[in-house]
């Protein structure tokens, strides 16, 4: 009857998906012929040969495996590494972000690897070895870092009267004292730098030697009541108030401060060195960039390092040829790749005299505890800061609610 | 129209005997329901059957990262579920995502009510353009939308701004429309009404061609007005569209994530703007705690059926008027 | 006669008026971000809005194409989102039919499965979908990625057809079936045509939520050869680094093409009239 054929030509589609699903599946196994690498985009669109070049060096090591890299992006890769690690068929050798990376080693995600097997690790920036180390092993291998500098408009500060660039926050505020009245449009900045942006402010809090929490005895306690600190968030208000007009509790990416540039209405603004790239076609010539100066003259204002670890999944069956790709990768020609690029290399043997580096110079680094990324996605130190600059709170009262927070997220279990 | 009148009946006319005919027929007939809705069955369980199973079992263990890795949790009852339902947090965001989903869901309806009954209004040409209005509106992919939804009521130089003062409204010369949490989801409402829309404006649309153009006429002729045909004829016929898409706006609206979530910035979520949906991502999947964000997802799907029962209800027991 | 004609006319003068300032408030973020995929760099991120780039640039749409893997990634999401629209409502539709014109043990339990799937949050459901789909050796594949988009795409089918087949009355079915046509002859002569708009309007849903869907591809398909069109437009927002927005802007108008296609190949079931909605004996 025609119901039956209904019935049975529904079955027959279901039948038949299955069998399709079966017959087509294709997956790429982790096989000991090949190894997959995940690399964030930045590697797809900022050093490809780079990437080639590595891959040639291992395969000509390893004739017969292929390396298949495969491109994430920041917002997702975590999500996707988690479902790997429950699932299987992940990579053998994963970029994290370096602030990403303790609590991914607290829970075992990682192979160890020897350390001595890779070029230059015995003189690695400290901070970037760091991020990679736990109970006195390692885990992630530094594969480049950034450091922050002052993107300025040269032709402002001529026009400005400005003849040689700050040595010390003072120089700078009076040096914006003069931008400022050769620049009177609403809105403009001679530093143009978000209320929010912890990465430049808790530079001014290490600057004075304060800090934001430290581990004692197994226990972290917080250090932004310390003297020091609220002496370096005190200048970090002062300086803020005197020298940026962006708005007082918005952050880095709302909007970019390049782009403020490029409108411009900023003279000049913090951030990595690859800002350079984006600030308009009209005020590129007029470019250039310094270090940020701290309070005291010939000390570089420390800056956040920022930078990324390569790491071996611990669902990896391939450890050997993926530490073997690592070490390709983060050669000393392949370093010296990444830092003409603009990018600051992985040990202090190799790096140069470009901006970027000698900002490296002094640099602080997140306190490497487990539960740090918490502390970074329920924004305390945002909030701290926008309670300050807005006069919500004051600093003392801000920095010992922040730190009390901080206390306790980083010491859950 | 007075020929045979029955099924049964009809067989016998293919000449085997009709009491076989009639129980191979009811037997068959009694057969056809479970097989038109076996496909949908089949694949609906194997794919969720086991995601299912895994998340109640997640709910009542304490699962991190260090768990999955190891493909083990350890039991501990309903400790997830206390320390969710003793969190003030999870009562504030709840109150502030009923309040949300009614504000969302009200708008949505309303306006693509009336809207739905404009296009029935306008003239071909109208038509057409609004029709496709709405479809462009509704391909956008939802991250690009918001990211253009940014750009417009950014601070800094926003177009919404520059309207606004321009046309004299007031001065909103970088006005951040993202200071305040009311303000903040009331720009997430916006967005999400704009492109909830066009697929409820369709439907209701769609929904109106249902309407047979006699009975409007003849309620015409009797000289009932505009308002009248629309409660009395109208609104009855469309009344089991009108109840999905309330049940699934309200659905819907309850569990959005993407828009609240790029459109406020992660910079700026805090506990104090969460909706349920950014809840469940930051206090569970962000912290890769599993077991709380499977705990979590289970009271969601409680707190929505609870939400949407009255309609469900309601579209179940007209289908039994069978 | 004439008064009461002028006054029609007036009447239809105002709702279209009132039409076409729906239809330019509705499409404006659409404008903008058709607009933006034309202009130059620094139109984009000036402080004075660009309504109309006197200028226009194809530059943003050559880098959007340019850009590695687009149109393979066009021809999988077409592939994933026609095959899982068109399985869908098939397999939707036969259970809405059932739901709608039958009573059978366990009916409300099947109802009450299929509305209490949709309020499930999807951010639970990731992880332990990707392991039964690993264990099946679907991921990384296009099958696996359609089988999943089917599970969400089916509950929200079947509830919506339910719905439309439920406004449809009975007394057709039977009047047809007095007059000797089977039960296959009235789905095709009586449902289907009525049930034109509903299935429309479904399957648009359908194939919309499905292309713009991006967090199971991400999560599910690796190589790139294999990934969807929306995982391809998120590289270009997945850098630390400079967002390129032109391009950005161009590359999603691009993939809003296909979608506006569909919606004009079917548009036509769409009753553009209440007449020929009335497919009445």
């Amino acid at each position: 009857m025609k119901r039956r054929s209904i019935v049975a030509l529904s079955l027959v589609l279901v039948l038949a998906a299955a069998v399709t699903a079966a017959t087509m599946a294709s997956t790429k196994k982790a096989t000991a012929s090949s190894i997959t690498v995940w690399l964030q985009v930045d590697a797809q669109s900022g050093w490809p040969d780079l990437v080639a070049a590595a891959n040639k060096q291992f395969q000509s090591d390893h004739p017969g495996v292929t390396v298949n890299v495969q491109y994430q992006t920041w917002g997702t890769h975590l999500q996707k590494f988690d479902t790997t690690l429950a699932g299987g068929g992940g990579p053998d050798v994963i970029e994290m972000g370096n602030t990403e990376m303790t609590k991914y080693m607290a829970a075992g995600a990682f192979t160890a690897l020897n350390k001595s097997s890779f070029d230059n690790s015995s003189n690695w920036l400290k901070g970037l070895a760091a991020s990679g180390a736990f109970g006195g092993k390692t885990y992630g291998v530094p594969y480049y870092a950034g450091s922050r500098v002052v993107t300025y408009r040269s032709d402002l500060y001529k026009a400005a009267g400005i003849r040689k660039l700050p040595a010390t926050t003072a120089e700078y505020v009076s040096d914006a004292q003069k931008l400022l009245a050769k620049n009177k449009a609403k809105g403009f900045s001679p530093v143009y730098i978000a209320g929010t942006d912890w990465y430049v402010a808790m530079g001014f809090v290490f600057d004075y030697g304060g800090g934001i929490a430290q581990q004692i005895s197994g226990k972290w306690k917080s250090l932004l009541s310390s003297p020091k600190s609220i002496a370096g968030l005190t200048a970090y208000k002062n300086f803020y108030l005197a020298t940026s007009r962006a708005s007082k509790t918005t952050d880095e990416t709302h909007p970019n401060p390049y782009d403020v540039y490029a409108q411009g209405q900023a003279a000049s603004i913090v951030g990595p060195s690859w800002f350079s790239c984006c600030v308009g076609k009209q005020y590129t010539a007029a470019t250039a960039q310094f270090v940020m100066p701290g309070h005291i003259k010939g000390q570089a204002m420390p800056g956040f390092l920022g930078g990324s670890d390569l790491a071996v999944p611990v669902t990896s069956s391939n450890a050997a040829l993926a530490s073997d790709w690592i070490k390709d990768f983060t050669s000393t020609s392949g370093e010296k790749g990444l830092q003409a690029k603009g990018n600051i290399p992985n040990a202090t043997n190799l790096l140069g005299a470009s901006v970027n580096e000698r900002a490296a110079s002094r640099s602080w680094f997140v306190p490497t505890a487990k539960h740090w990324v918490d502390v970074e996605n329920g924004n305390i130190l945002r909030n701290m800061l926008a309670q300050i600059l807005t006069g919500k709170l004051s600093i003392k009262q801000a920095a010992a609610s922040a730190g009390d927070n901080i206390a306790s997220v980083l010491n859950q279990s | 129209m007075q020929e045979s009148s029955s099924n049964a009946a009809a067989g016998t006319l293919l000449g085997t005997s009709r009491r076989r005919r009639r129980l191979w027929g009811r037997t068959v007939q009694g057969a056809v329901p479970y097989g038109l809705i076996l496909p949908v069955l089949v694949v609906i369980g194997a794919i969720l059957g086991y995601p299912l199973y895994w998340l109640v079992k997640l709910s009542t263990e304490k699962y991190g990262l260090f768990e999955l890795i190891r493909h083990q949790g350890v039991g501990i009852g309903l400790h997830n579920y206390g320390s969710v339902l003793h969190d003030g947090v999870f009562w504030h965001t709840l109150l502030r995502t009923v309040v949300f989903t009614a504000v969302n869901v009200t708008l949505t309806m309303v306006l693509g009510m009336l809207l739905a009954l404009l296009l029935v209004r306008v003239t071909t040409f109208v038509r057409v353009l609004l029709t496709s209005g709405l479809v462009l509106v509704w391909s956008m992919p939802v991250v690009v939308a918001v990211q253009v939804w940014y750009w417009m009521t950014n601070y800094e130089n926003g177009v919404v701004n520059y309207l606004l003062s321009h046309l004299g409204i007031g001065d909103f010369y970088q006005h951040d429309w993202y200071a305040t949490t009311f303000s903040q989801l009331s720009v997430v409402t916006l967005l999400i009404v704009w492109g909830a829309l066009p697929f409820v404006v369709i439907t209701l649309y769609a929904g109106l061609a249902q309407v047979p153009p006699d009975l409007v006429e003849a309620a015409e002729v009797d000289g009932a007005r505009g308002w009248r045909i629309f409660l009395d004829i109208t609104l009855p016929i469309l009344r089991p569209i009108l109840l999905i898409l309330t049940s699934l706006s309200i659905i819907w609206d309850f569990g959005v994530f993407t828009q609240p979530y790029l459109l406020i910035g992660q910079a700026k979520i805090t506990s104090g703007n969460y909706l349920m949906s950014i809840y469940l991502f930051e206090e569970g999947y962000f912290k890769s705690d599993f077991g709380r964000g499977a705990a979590i997802s289970i009271l969601m799907l409680l707190m929505v059926a609870v939400l949407s029962v009255a309609y469900v209800r309601r579209m179940v027991r007209m289908g039994d008027a069978l | 006669m004439s008064r009461r004609r002028k006054g029609a006319r007036a009447r239809q003068t105002g709702w279209n008026l009132v039409g076409l300032a729906v239809f330019l408030v509705m499409v404006f973020p659409v404008f903008w971000m058709i607009s933006t995929a034309f202009k130059s760099n620094e139109q984009v991120v000036s402080l004075n809005p660009t309504w109309f780039p006197l200028h226009p640039t194809l530059s943003h749409f050559r880098d959007a194409m340019n850009k590695p893997f687009f149109w393979v990634d066009v021809r999988n999401s077409l592939i994933v989102v026609t095959v899982t629209v068109a399985i869908s409502i098939v397999l939707a539709f036969l259970a809405a039919v059932a739901l709608a014109r039958y009573g059978f043990a366990g009916r409300k339990l099947f109802v009450v499965l299929v509305i209490g799937i949709q309020m499930l949050p999807q951010a639970g459901l990731i992880i332990p979908l990707y392991v039964v789909l690993a264990r099946y050796h679907q991921t990384n594949a296009l099958t696996g990625l359609i089988v999943t988009y089917m599970t969400f795409v089916l509950p929200f089918s079947v509830w919506t057809l339910r719905g439309f087949l439920l406004g449809i009355p009975k007394e057709l079915e039977e009047a047809a079936m007095v007059d000797g046509s089977t039960r296959l002859g009235v789905f095709i002569k009586i449902l289907l045509p009525l049930m034109g708009p509903g299935l429309v309007a479904t399957s648009v849903y359908a194939f919309i939520t499905t292309w713009n869907e991006y967090i199971f591809a991400r999560v599910l398909l690796n190589d790139q050869s294999k990934q969807t069109v929306t995982v391809w437009l998120s590289y270009f927002l997945g850098s630390n680094r400079h967002t390129d927005w032109g391009a950005l802007m161009a590359a999603s108008t691009l993939t809003a093409i296909p979608v506006v296609v569909f919606f004009v190949l079917v548009q036509r079931r769409i009753a553009f009239g209440l007449t020929s909605g009335a497919v009445r004996g």
